[in-house]
């Protein structure tokens, strides 16, 4: 399987799943939900693996196969947690974001070569991208959450579950984000000498924990609440250019994580 | 009913006492900074670092006593914690947003770089930082432990592997040794070079039996012969050699790729194959043009290191189908490692497998790229770091607190707020 034919799989695959996200939302049967969701995730399921195989190699190299990978978990996590907290706006905004991305591919194809270069060889390189694709997707959903939250302050009233919701799914978020840096931090020993060197994403990526740190401390005593709430998005910001930004930094030209 | 607001320094001390600590010790940093210059990190060598470590591990043992004390009990809160991280954050930011220096220029006299901005981990305000994250870090390490809770064992994992860690990298980075080894095909070498060209030479040496590379196929493009430039300028089509999938389009032209040797040599009127060392890519294809039809067949050839294997397909006046340089696909360096001791190893080292001898990491670094696979020398990197084991423990300790992180989330905890 090739690119050509993510349109056939992912097009269906997005609508399968912002459909579940509005069935969700207007509270229709439980079967309806489950079932458009978990069809668009075998769809999603069967373009990556078909690509895996058509490839000859995990598609994990390229920007355009990163936001496969992220329309893919944020998909399935969505459903995840829609199933264990029963927020209907989570999954619809979780099918909302994976099809943007879809979108990204559809419209924007970075059609790349096969050829994985010699410095991603290595079996650090699959577990490394996928932790942080989770984080990014539970940290995307915690800053939605942080919105909604910071709107019910507004009005007078926070949610008490909501603030449980956040925390948990940060924790988890950052769990994640920080198994992603530990484990760059070995395979950058194998692979470059050291474990972190101040490369231009590896100082990005201190910040983003920091930003993280900062919300997870603050949230344990109760002072300053609507600064605790706004450190979610502007850590969420800060992940964005982490992620994608870097690469267009003038500090990062000659940044050995700049691929492609 | 109005809660009375609490003055300034009145006990408990909140964030506006931290983040007034931070600062007083940023401007001390700075002023340092503006006096001495950068931060001199020769000063902690072996043992000076070691002795610090020590005394560290040392004074936080001794404020466990007193932790009651409302100084420890503020030095290892929340608030100061927060204004630590918020200041470090700042910090890295400048450094994520400028181009950051590898060493000091003593000729860059602007108030960025003597503020130390232009090398942030190796000024004042950064270090003091770091030496107070150690503090607040370790102190909140020892009061928890002297209260120790197995429920706690996350905490335990996170912070204290975050505390071996920052102190193994910072102190120890000093004692890190790296240099590069230039090894000619057949030769023995023990000199190197270090990050400042300096040549050294080292009780360990390396004999290279032999270099090798393999390739990926590599792409056809359409140039536009009077520039050399790839068409069309503004984004070029690239057409990626895959015996199974022969059939491509390069903009206007469709591609068919009838042959392809991976390793060919010129021959004839074409290319045959050869597994020889200057062998390089050769296809023959034939392209059409889809508007007007025209039919071009030929060998396309990047040539290697011998110019008179070149050969391109020319379509009309000024355009010609040209194949790219083919990209790496692993390349090998077949070693043997000997030291002054007597040891002795025969090794492949190759990017992400590096080999480890004693003290030393040994790493497939470079080669000659004018060369590429014909290169007659390998580049290898020389990596002794005496502080990597605990940096290690507690990155691996980190790693157990992260699953627990994954697996717990907040816990219950919250649930009775």
């Amino acid at each position: 399987m090739t690119w050509d034919n993510f349109i056939c799989l992912a097009l269906p695959a997005a609508l399968c799943w912002i459909f579940a996200g509005l069935a969700a939302l207007r509270d229709k049967k439980p079967w309806i939900v489950n079932g458009l969701m978990i069809t668009g995730i075998i769809l999603f399921a069967v373009f990556i693996a078909g690509l895996w195989i058509g490839l000859e190699r995990p598609p994990l190299r390229t920007m355009g196969e990163t936001r496969l990978w992220y329309s893919f978990f944020l998909a399935l996590i969505g459903y995840l947690t829609y199933r264990h907290w029963k927020y209907p706006w989570l999954l619809l905004f979780s099918a909302v974001v994976a099809s943007v991305f879809i979108g990204v591919n559809l419209f924007k194809p970075e059609i790349h070569s096969k050829a994985l270069m010699p410095a991603l060889q290595s079996y650090y390189f699959v577990p490394h991208v996928t932790v942080y694709i989770l984080s990014y997707a539970m940290l995307g959903v915690a800053t939605i959450a942080s919105g909604l939250q910071l709107r019910n302050m507004a009005r007078g009233h926070t949610d008490r579950h909501l603030y449980a919701f956040m925390d948990n799914i940060v924790y988890i978020g950052f769990g994640f984000l920080a198994l992603g840096m530990l484990s760059g931090a070995l395979w950058a020993k194998e692979a470059w000498g050291h474990y972190w060197s101040w490369d231009p994403k590896e100082t990005w990526a201190f910040i983003t924990g920091a930003a993280y740190l900062v919300y997870i401390h603050m949230r344990l005593r109760r002072a300053h609440p609507k600064f605790t709430l706004w450190a979610l998005p502007v850590a969420f910001v800060l992940l964005m250019i982490t992620w994608l930004g870097v690469t267009y930094l003038p500090s990062a030209q000659g940044s050995i994580h700049v691929y492609s | 009913m109005k809660q009375q607001k609490r003055p300034l320094w009145q006990p408990p001390w909140q964030y506006k006492e931290s983040a007034l600590l931070v600062c007083g010790v940023l401007v001390a940093g700075f002023a340092l900074q503006l006096t001495l210059g950068h931060f001199n990190f020769f000063l902690l060598h072996y043992p000076a670092n070691a002795i610090a470590a020590g005394g560290l591990a040392l004074l936080l043992a001794l404020c466990a006593l007193a932790r009651k004390n409302a100084v420890i009990l503020w030095l290892s809160g929340i608030p100061f914690c927060v204004s630590l991280m918020a200041a470090l954050l700042c910090f890295s930011l400048v450094m994520g947003l400028t181009p950051q220096a590898a060493r000091v220029d003593p000729h860059a006299h602007n108030l960025f770089s003597d503020l130390g901005f232009s090398m942030v981990t190796a000024s004042w305000p950064f270090v003091l930082l770091y030496a107070l994250t150690l503090v607040s870090l370790g102190l909140v390490i020892m009061r928890r432990l002297a209260a120790f809770r197995k429920k706690d064992i996350g905490f335990y994992c996170n912070h204290l592997g975050l505390w071996i860690l920052l102190l193994a990298a910072g102190l120890g980075a000093t004692d890190m040794q790296r240099f590069v080894m230039y090894v000619r095909e057949g030769e023995v070498e023990w000199r190197v070079y270090s990050r400042n060209n300096d040549v050294f030479e080292l009780p360990i040496a390396v004999r290279l039996h032999d270099f090798s590379m393999e390739e990926y196929p590599p792409k056809l493009v359409i140039i536009n012969r009077e520039n050399g430039k790839p068409q069309p300028e503004d984004r070029p089509f690239y057409f990626q050699i895959d015996p199974k999938r022969p059939t491509g389009a390069l903009g206007d032209w469709t591609v068919v790729l009838d042959e392809y040797i991976h390793e060919a040599v010129r021959g004839g009127d074409g290319y045959k194959a050869s597994p020889m060392p200057a062998s390089t890519p050769a296809a023959r294809v034939t392209v059409t043009n889809t508007r007007t039809g025209a039919t071009k067949t030929g060998w396309v050839c990047g040539g290697g290191t011998i110019p008179e294997f070149f050969s391109g397909l020319p379509l009309d006046g000024e355009l010609t189908v040209v194949m790219t340089q083919p990209e790496p696909k692993r390349f090998v360096s077949d070693i043997t490692v000997l030291t002054k001791e007597g040891m002795k190893k025969d090794a492949r080292l190759e990017v992400n497998k590096p080999l480890s001898l004693g003290p030393w990491m040994l790493y497939q670094y470079g080669y000659d790229n004018q060369a590429g696979k014909m290169s007659a020398y390998s580049g290898i990197e020389l990596v002794r770091d005496a502080w990597l084991w605990p940096a290690y423990a507690g990155i691996f300790l980190m790693i157990a607190g992260s699953v627990w992180l994954i697996w717990a989330g907040t816990g219950k905890r919250r649930e009775d707020q």
